[in-house]
């Protein structure tokens, strides 16, 4: 059955003013601020018990024993279950063909791969009783220590070292790629150069870490996870334990953020609802900051050895790039393999090129599993392609801002099909850039005067033009799920309207959006409109809050549904002014005859007739005024095809970063001393949260560019991270203030032409603030090839490119 | 991120809080726990009792007359950098406490407890240091005085005995024609330095006749400047800086590597700390009250 899917507001409603577009106040924000959301750390239930996690102290190692009496003779402790005794639940399961089988346990058995990796859990009654329960199992585990894996060198080439003994090599994923144009452009090019790129290992960091509750109740288990995607962790869960699908309902309650780490499905997702129907009683695990830092999924360790062959006049003819990416343990479900995917698929942002060759491979070491992080590989790509346009315009001559124009994708170009399938359908590209350039002028001349006296300081600027897939396929992720969403419109017969959605909220304003998506769709009032999410039992099977798909999703949906209630309403309407359905407008919340403003039904009227006085229905009539609506976004493709091809996102935002940094030598300390962002996300549904996204991508990006990075030992493999006094994010100290723009170019496929605006402020800083330091200090021959920048890390710049071939 | 069970007591007398420290082999004192706590609940530090002192008579003294300020063990680094009458007797005290920590660390942070943990990124050591401060403590033999120089032993590490506890500190003022500068790199503001500086400048005729700079979050204790002690004797403004540069490169041949920084950086940010700091004395004609 083929469905009609709506592309704007259905044209029989009429508005005095809509509130899609307007900058509506977010309705969850008087709660959050006032401490009345409900987080998990704020649920609890009678008799509930607290779970600890026993965590691997060694990155790679046999288990030989663990001896539990110990922990179990401590006062309050009631269970301490092993891996041994979780043999009736399914391991993660592994869905992507083309990857090496992991076999991931729900708790680590015989073999312990990363440091955090849980292998046992502890069931007490109080978390304090429960971890130091922790720490007598983990003093009575005996380890025979494996040789480690600790980086990519080592993964390659190490002394044979492997994570799985079944596997040929520590390869997860090995996607060569051979293309003779490119061949052909080497050979031809006046130049050639090449370079390794590296962008370091991080985290989402969500202010709230992950957490669950669960408890089964007359054989239905209900689990409370801080999750991005409830139906996919009910699935999951039903699979695993072995439970009806319907005797499960997750709940994702109020959530202080995921950032993409709990689009994941963790051992302890899994665990903690199977210790609550073996114990009868509800238990309750919360990561601390610690097993934050240590156990969720870690993301964008990735390093590119590029070759790039260039023509004098500054045209870049080929690009080849051998994109790694450590994905660590790969102990997780979703893997982590398809990030280095986007990377090499969008590698080419807002420019025009096609020639290139991507070698894609993931690599297992003994590290954190790494994943999803807001971005998905693509601030990885634009560090990459703009740190190739700045060589190449350095080593020909060429002005940095000259090259870029020579390279933008125009609007004649749209739709574009990008080197890897990618389909542009529509953007702002070249004008988004040309404002960038405008708007950071002056900044650059106004640092530049303001160090004019101090010769210690040098002033540059950066740039990147990005585009932002947004609302990809979970198919090439998860090797499952596609990428359609539900929402579910309820009139109620007071007229009020309740509207139920697949995806959820973890803090970016999904309530607010979708009650303004909801209003306008149905010619209500927002204050009219109830939305609820994150909860099985109330809301249509979805697929979650991730990959800026919110905003196509939701809206797609909810015309959908909208549409089918209204042909409902105006059967009703129509019965109640003795008029033909055709007939039926709606005015401003009233629904009349076409021409005339008198007689008119209110949405309670024909909702009452709905739910209440069905006498009053049409004959035949169905009662009930409830829709829903499966919203596949039209053009998202979920396989590729047999050129290898995919366009495995729906819309593609686009944007423009500059940056003006300082440096100052001596030191290597950096400020950005302004950042303009040129945005365009298509409609607006609500400017004051994009420009929130934006804000935070870009506080997220800044952390990737100059602070974050988990350092691991290379002798040991073991974290040189416990806390936040190792790993540094940005506080509002060091995040500038920003001047954000918009342009608003329509999406031509996706309903209302909105297109996604989750993850595109975290693309630029990487970028940006390595152009920015390396322009500034180019005449000492600097180019910054990994993140993050440091004082520490330009000072070993200075030193080594000093005097090098690539000081002039 | 648990701490492991421990007793807890809040004496009122300095007696008490003695005889309850030697009563356990495993105690210690809590004053504003910045420190302290996180570390228990690593389970890094597993004290079998925490000893608060902040109800400890006595304890709460800041008092500045002209010979220096003396600061007891319960008062808040808030209330120091507060404290109008600290300011211009010993002006590296607020140029110091600006870099700990946040204000909401600041204002449970004791500066004592900063002395008695030893922190090798911490400024106040150094400072104590460079000021030539005396700290107080007192034990189940009485009290003893004892100069920061000698004080700080080592990484986390002090003078300090079992028992015992530093029940103030005693800030000489800067002298006459002194300059204090206290400066420091750190990843982000409010985070211990990657690489600091606490000194003491005696401008005579507008260049440096003697100074005592004192490094921190170099390596693994704060300490003098032996090196640069020697190259800065008449630095003056037409100076090119690089004396002295070498000599503090020199000083730093211990530095350390960590996450956030090499032992290179290290090295050469102190030199660069130090002329900076030098220049900024001179150029101040010696009536400088502290950067």
């Amino acid at each position: 059955m083929t469905v009609d899917i709506p592309t704007r507001i259905n044209p029989m409603i009429r508005h005095r003013a809509g509130h899609i577009g307007r900058a509506v106040p977010r309705r969850e924000d008087r709660s959050s601020l006032m401490g009345r959301q409900r987080y998990i750390a704020d649920l609890k239930l009678p008799g509930m018990l607290e779970v600890a996690f026993v965590r691997s102290p060694e990155a790679h190692a046999r288990i030989l024993g663990i001896d539990t009496e110990p922990a179990r003779a401590l006062s309050g402790v009631l269970a301490v279950f092993t891996g041994a005794d979780l043999v009736d639940v399914e391991s993660f399961p592994q869905k992507i063909p083309y990857i090496q089988p992991v076999g991931q346990r729900p708790l680590a058995e015989d073999r312990v791969r990363y440091v955090g990796s849980p292998y046992a859990a502890v069931v007490a009654t109080d978390r304090y009783v429960a971890e130091d329960a922790a720490t007598l199992v983990a003093a009575h585990t005996e380890f025979d220590p494996l040789p480690t894996v600790a980086n990519l060198d080592q993964a390659l080439t190490g002394d044979g070292a492997r994570l799985y003994d079944d596997w040929p090599d520590n390869y997860l994923v090995n996607f060569p790629d051979d293309k003779p144009d490119v061949m052909k452009a080497f050979d031809e090019a006046d130049h050639t150069f090449s370079d390794t790129y590296v962008s370091q290992r991080q985290t989402g960091l969500p202010l709230e870490c992950r957490g669950v509750l669960a408890e089964e109740v007359d054989g239905r288990l209900t689990v409370w996870s801080s999750t991005q995607s409830p139906h996919i962790v009910r699935t999951t869960i039903a699979e695993m334990i072995g439970i009806p699908e319907p005797r499960v309902r997750v709940i994702a309650p109020a959530m202080g953020g995921g950032f993409g780490t709990k689009t994941h499905i963790y051992p302890e997702d899994v665990v903690v609802p199977w210790i609550a129907r073996k114990l009868g009683r509800p238990v309750r695990w919360l990561e601390d900051r610690f097993e934050n830092l240590v156990s969720a999924v870690h993301a964008r360790d990735q390093r590119h050895d590029v070759n790039v062959a260039y023509d004098d006049d500054g045209t870049i003819r080929a690009i080849r790039c051998k994109a790694y990416c450590d994905v660590g343990s790969g102990e997780i479900f979703m893997p982590g393999t398809a990030t280095v995917f986007v990377t090499g698929g969008v590698l080419t942002g807002a420019y025009d090129f096609q020639n290139m060759e991507v070698h894609h491979f993931c690599v297992v070491t003994n590290k954190t599993p790494s994943g999803a992080y807001r971005g998905f590989g693509t601030p990885e790509g634009m560090f990459v392609m703009e740190r190739i346009i700045d060589r190449v315009a350095r080593l020909t001559g060429t002005d940095r801002v000259a090259i870029r124009r020579r390279m933008m994708l125009r609007e004649d170009q749209m739709p574009y099909h990008m080197h890897s399938g990618g389909r542009i359908d529509s953007g702002s590209h070249a004008k988004s850039f040309e404002r960038a350039v405008e708007l950071i002028g002056p900044s650059v001349e106004r640092a530049r005067a303001g160090y004019a006296d101090d010769p210690d300081v040098r002033v540059g600027v950066g740039y990147t033009n990005y585009v932002e897939p947004t609302t990809p396929t979970y198919h090439l992720t998860t090797g499952h799920w596609g990428g359609y969403d539900s929402a579910t419109l309820r009139v109620d017969p007071d007229g009020a309207v309740r509207v139920g959605l697949g995806t959820t909220a973890l803090g970016q304003g999904t309530e607010t959006t979708a009650a303004q998506l909801a209003s306008d769709a149905l010619g209500v009032d927002p204050d009219d409109v109830t939305v609820v999410m994150g909860d099985t039992d109330r809301a249509p099977y979805g697929l979650g809050a991730w990959g800026s798909r919110s905003a196509i999703v939701m809206s797609g949906s909810i015309l959908m549904a909208a549409d089918r209630v209204m042909t409902k309403a105006r059967a009703i309407a129509a019965h109640m002014l003795e008029a033909s359905p055709d007939d039926i407008l709606l005015t401003d919340g009233r629904f009349h005859v076409a021409g005339s403003n008198t007689p008119t039904v209110t949405w309670s009227q024909v909702a009452t007739a709905a739910w209440v006085r069905t006498v009053d229905l049409p004959r035949g009539l169905e009662p009930g005024l409830e829709m829903t609506g499966y919203f596949e976004p039209p053009g998202l493709e979920h396989l590729p095809g047999s050129d290898g091809k995919v366009n495995a996102a729906a819309s593609w935002s686009n944007g423009a970063h500059a940056g003006v940094v300082s440096v100052r030598v001596s030191t290597g300390e950096i400020k950005i001393e302004d950042y303009v962002v040129v945005h365009d996300c298509g409609t607006m549904i609500n400017p004051m949260i994009i420009d929130g996204q934006v804000h935070g991508g870009v506080a997220q990006g800044i952390a990737g560019a100059m602070y974050e990075h988990f350092q691991y030992d290379p002798e040991t493999a073991r974290p040189r991270f416990a806390s936040f006094m190792e790993y540094l994010y940005p506080t509002c100290s060091e995040v500038p203030a920003m001047t954000v723009e918009h342009f608003e170019t329509p999406s031509p496929d996706q309903p209302l032409g909105v297109k996604g605006c989750g993850e595109g402020g975290t693309i630029g800083p990487a970028a940006v603030v390595a152009g920015a330091v390396s322009d500034a200090l180019g005449d000492l021959g600097v180019e910054i090839v990994a993140t993050p920048v440091t004082p520490s890390s330009i000072r070993q710049a200075i030193r080594e490119w000093s005097g090098s071939e690539g000081g002039s | 991120m648990k701490p492991a069970a421990f007793d807890y007591y809040r004496p009122t007398t300095i007696g008490d809080a003695i005889e309850a420290l030697g009563s356990s082999e495993v105690s210690k004192v809590l004053a504003g726990g910045q420190s302290l706590i996180p570390s228990m609940n690593f389970r890094l530090s597993l004290p079998e009792l925490l000893v608060d002192i902040r109800d400890v008579d006595g304890l709460d003294k800041l008092e500045a007359d002209p010979e220096g300020v003396t600061i007891g063990a319960s008062v808040t680094q808030s209330r120091v950098m507060a404290y109008e009458g600290a300011a211009d007797i010993v002006p590296g005290l607020r140029s110091a406490l600006r870099f700990v920590g946040h204000l909401q660390i600041r204002n449970r942070g004791t500066v004592c407890g900063s002395l008695a943990h030893a922190d090798p990124a911490a400024e106040l050591p150094a400072l104590a240091i460079a000021t030539g401060a005396t700290i107080e403590i007192r034990g189940p033999a009485g009290v003893r005085t004892v100069g920061a120089g000698d004080f700080f032993l080592g990484p986390f590490w002090t003078d300090l005995g079992h028992g015992e506890i530093v029940t103030g500190v005693h800030f000489p003022a800067q002298p006459s024609g002194g300059v204090t500068v206290v400066d420091e790199i750190a990843r982000r503001s409010g985070d211990f330095a990657i690489a600091g500086l606490a000194a003491v400048f005696e401008i005579r005729g507008g260049a440096v006749g003697a100074a005592r700079p004192v490094s921190f979050g170099v390596s693994g204790v704060a300490g003098r400047m032996a090196a640069a002690e020697e190259a800065i004797r008449g630095f003056d403004p037409g100076n090119d800086g690089s004396d002295l540069y070498a000599a503090a490169y020199e000083d730093a041949a211990d530095a350390v590597d960590d996450v956030h920084a090499n032992a290179e950086y290290r090295r050469e940010a102190l030199g660069a700390l130090l002329v900076r700091a030098a220049r900024s004395a001179v150029g101040s004609n010696g009536d400088r009250t502290g950067v």
